[in-house]
């Protein structure tokens, strides 16, 4: 934190009800150390009560104030405005991308959370799995009695920078898919079912935009090519021994 | 017979879990919140899972809470926590001074404590300071603050309870005989103003609560409390790390995913709604945390925040006030019936506030319903999202 | 429910296209159906050169002659430039598709497309200097 002081101007995207969306501007003094979410709970505090936005734990693990900023998908808790903009400089601030919009900067990410829930993707496990294969340190054998909670914050920001999931409703979506390949498709026959699908991993085309903009280190795009080695050693273990039972769509998507 | 209807000012812990406690007991329960769930004083919460260990000296009634819900979040919402297990330890004299104490405040108020060797401690935590003299392990833990009320939420949505965020009270509507009967309110989303009817409305608003008892006149002694966290970007420790020492400022390091986070500090405040960073308070949890983990001094900060704890009572600083909680029926302090007030207490009691406040409404609305979150495994976060309203 | 304005749809493809805000690899994305739709368009184009072939000698002579211009050469250039940028590019997303040098792909984009300018450059050489 330092003590100089900075004037800014931030953009916001408004939007409420059944209206038009439309930009509003304020002009703050901000400390450059600041992260851009203070500034907008600044204007929220002191400027403009009715702005809508969604915060919450301002550490980077409830992945609630993803945004984009300057257009880029930014986790707002832990981008310093020094980051993105300079003394005198704007900011625009916008809501995610491919999330209908409810009011503002807050947009509706059921989607994913009920895609997230349809894989099984987990919220703890054993710090030994935690990190994608090949971790970056060694973990001693004890370690794995040691449960945290998952890389992935659900925040939102890889789905929003996926150029399939622009175009695409259907599409999983980097975070799914990186939550299916942690939990592993040789170990849920149901799971294999569910993303080895038009929807799954074999609709990526590697912009690898989801793994630049993911603030809590998951690579999801990285993950999406281990999946999709998972499926085909899964598929060929399969074509060599007796099939197992098989089930309907509906089965498989319960 | 029509379920009894309450309105629940607050969607942080205290908000969150009443409604699940009350909708398991039969009510028609709506939540407002002129936000999003958690993102007042609950969300901010550094997630230390509490053992009762930091109060088991000089608060043992709030010890004896946390170490009791401590065992129960762990067997009802297991997928929001880091389960791992906490020291205390010792790094000069005046520490290991208070050892004695400290082990017989956790012994009094039953939480299992066990004493390490400084080697022993060492090889289970290689990252805190080599100097340490003691060390005490605890069943503290690290939870995910968002993941922790969205669980309570969803299991409250699944059993009728309707969310209305962005949604801010702007009056209590009363009856002209001094019972409060619902709340006046403005839909952010839409600029739209609307009126709830309840039988009963619950103020849980944490800090705030003095904004809306004001609405009817009323008050509680309410000290709104902030603090500073830093968080750093390397997962240096597997537990949370104490001070053995009285409780003070930055005397907590806790992993929580690839970071640890250091807190906290005390000081007052006039204005809620934003409380800016103090830097010198920032510098203060770099160089105490340093102290417990030398490894902070090489990592990165990821990120620092002020969070506004509500403590109760009138008095001295922050430190030497209960950490315990309180609920303020109002018709007993102020003859306004239909209200009540629920606030103090810490992220780890969440649950036995809820019940201590819906035995409350309960007693109040003469409803014959006991409580039963103790035994009831809460569903999936992700389910609030995909319940529908 | 709000207006939905900010839901996926197939109209949003030119989103492919737009590199603001974008890191390298989105560029290597965007090359890659740009290229992909230029060898498209040279594919058609060249069958149908070819059929001039079943009209008789003088109508592919003539056509020939038509092609000598720069103008045609550089769309000639141009066909080259993006087989070497398809092709090479093709190349790593082949490899991290199956999920192998994944970590390093960008430093491999990097180094296919300096070595897809060096070839376009040289082809740029010869087809212009024999001109």
């Amino acid at each position: 934190m330092s003590m100089t002081k900075w004037t800014i101007t931030i953009q916001v995207y408004r939007q409420k009800g059944e209206a038009l969306p439309h930009y509003d501007e304020f002009k703050l003094e901000v400390d450059p150390d600041e992260y851009v979410l203070d500034g907008v709970e600044r204007i929220w505090a002191f400027n403009d009560r009715t702005v809508c936005f969604r915060h919450a734990c301002h550490h980077s693990t409830c992945g609630a104030c993803g945004m984009r900023v300057n257009g880029v998908e930014k986790l707002t808790c832990i981008t310093p405005i020094r980051e993105v903009t300079q003394n005198g400089g704007k900011i625009k601030i916008e809501p995610l991308r491919n999330f209908p919009v409810i009011s503002d900067l807050v947009v509706d990410m059921g989607s994913l959370y009920s895609n997230m829930e349809r894989v099984g993707a987990q919220s703890v496990l054993p710090v030994t799995e935690a990190e994608i294969e090949r971790p970056l340190r060694s973990w001693p054998k004890e370690d794995s009695q040691y449960i945290r909670l998952s890389d992935c914050i659900e925040c939102g920001l890889c789905i929003s920078a996926c150029p399939i999931s622009t175009t695409s409703e259907t599409y999983l979506g980097p975070a799914v898919l990186a939550g299916a390949q942690q939990k592993g498709v040789r170990l849920d026959p149901n799971l294999l079912r569910l993303v080895d699908c038009e929807d799954g991993p074999w609709r990526c085309h590697s912009a690898f935009e989801c793994t630049a903009v993911c603030p809590s280190f998951v690579d999801p795009a990285r993950r999406i090519m281990l999946l999709r080695q998972q499926i085909v050693l899964e598929r060929l273990t399969r074509l060599f021994r007796s099939e197992p039972k098989k089930m309907t769509v509906k089965e498989a998507n319960r | 017979m029509s379920k009894p209807i309450a309105i629940i000012i607050g969607a942080g812990f205290t908000g969150v879990a009443t409604a699940h406690d009350l909708a398991l007991r039969g009510f028609a329960v709506t939540i407002v919140e002129r936000g999003d769930i958690c993102n007042g004083t609950s969300g901010r919460t550094h997630g230390l899972l509490h053992s009762g260990g930091r109060y088991a000296v000089s608060d043992q009634e709030s010890a004896i809470e946390c170490i009791d819900e401590n065992i129960i979040l762990r067997r009802i919402v297991p997928q929001v926590i880091e389960p791992n297990g906490g020291l205390f330890i010792a790094l000069d004299e005046s520490d290991l001074a208070y050892r004695e104490t400290f082990i017989e405040g956790c012994q009094t108020c039953h939480i299992p404590v066990k004493e390490l060797t400084p080697q022993e401690a060492l090889k289970m935590e290689p990252n805190i300071n080599p100097k340490v003299l003691a060390a005490l392990l605890i069943p503290d833990g690290t939870f995910d603050p968002l993941r922790l009320a969205l669980s309570f939420a969803a299991t409250a949505k699944s059993n009728g309870a309707k969310f209305l965020i962005y949604t801010e009270v702007t009056g209590l509507i009363t009856d002209g005989k001094g019972s409060v009967t619902g709340v006046k309110v403005l839909n952010r989303k839409e600029n739209k103003p609307e009126e709830l009817h309840g039988d009963i409305v619950v103020n849980a608003t944490g800090a705030w609560v003095g904004e809306i008892t004001q609405l009817v006149g009323a008050s509680v002694p309410i000290k709104p409390t902030p603090g500073v966290m830093v968080t750093f970007d390397q997962r240096l420790v597997q537990r949370a790390i104490n001070l053995l020492n009285k409780p003070g400022d930055g005397d907590i390091v806790l992993p929580q995913r690839r970071m640890v986070v250091v807190g906290t500090t005390s000081f007052e405040v006039k204005n809620l709604d934003y409380v800016p960073v103090v830097e010198d308070q920032a510098k203060l949890m770099f160089e105490r945390g340093s102290k417990l983990v030398p490894g902070i001094a090489k990592a990165h900060t990821r990120g620092v925040f002020m969070a506004t704890r509500p403590l109760i009572g009138s008095g001295s600083s922050g430190r030497s006030i209960a950490r315990t909680f309180k609920c303020f029926d109002h018709k007993e302090t102020e003859g306004i019936d239909g209200f009540v007030t629920i606030t103090g207490g810490k992220a780890t009691t969440l649950r036995a506030m809820a019940e201590k406040t819906s035995d409350v409404v309960c007693q109040k609305l003469g409803i014959n319903q006991p409580c039963t979150t103790k035994e009831t495994p809460l569903l999936s976060y992700r389910q609030y999202y995909m319940l529908p309203n | 429910m709000n207006i939905n304005r900010n839901q996926p749809s197939p109209g949003k493809l030119l989103q492919w296209f737009n590199p603001l805000g974008r890191k390298l690899s989105f560029s290597g994305f965007t090359l890659n159906r740009v290229s992909a739709l230029g060898l498209t368009l040279y594919l058609y184009l060249h069958l149908i050169v070819l059929s001039l072939l079943a009209q008789g000698p003088n109508a592919y002579d003539n056509f020939l002659k038509l092609i000598h211009n720069p103008w045609f050469m550089f769309g000639e250039w141009l066909v080259v430039a993006a087989g070497l940028i398809h092709g090479l590019n093709g190349l790593r997303i082949a490899l991290t598709s199956l999920g192998i040098v994944v970590p390093q792909q960008k430093q491999m984009f990097v180094f296919l497309m300096v070595i897809a300018v060096i070839g376009s450059l040289i082809f740029a050489f010869r087809m212009f200097t024999t001109f």
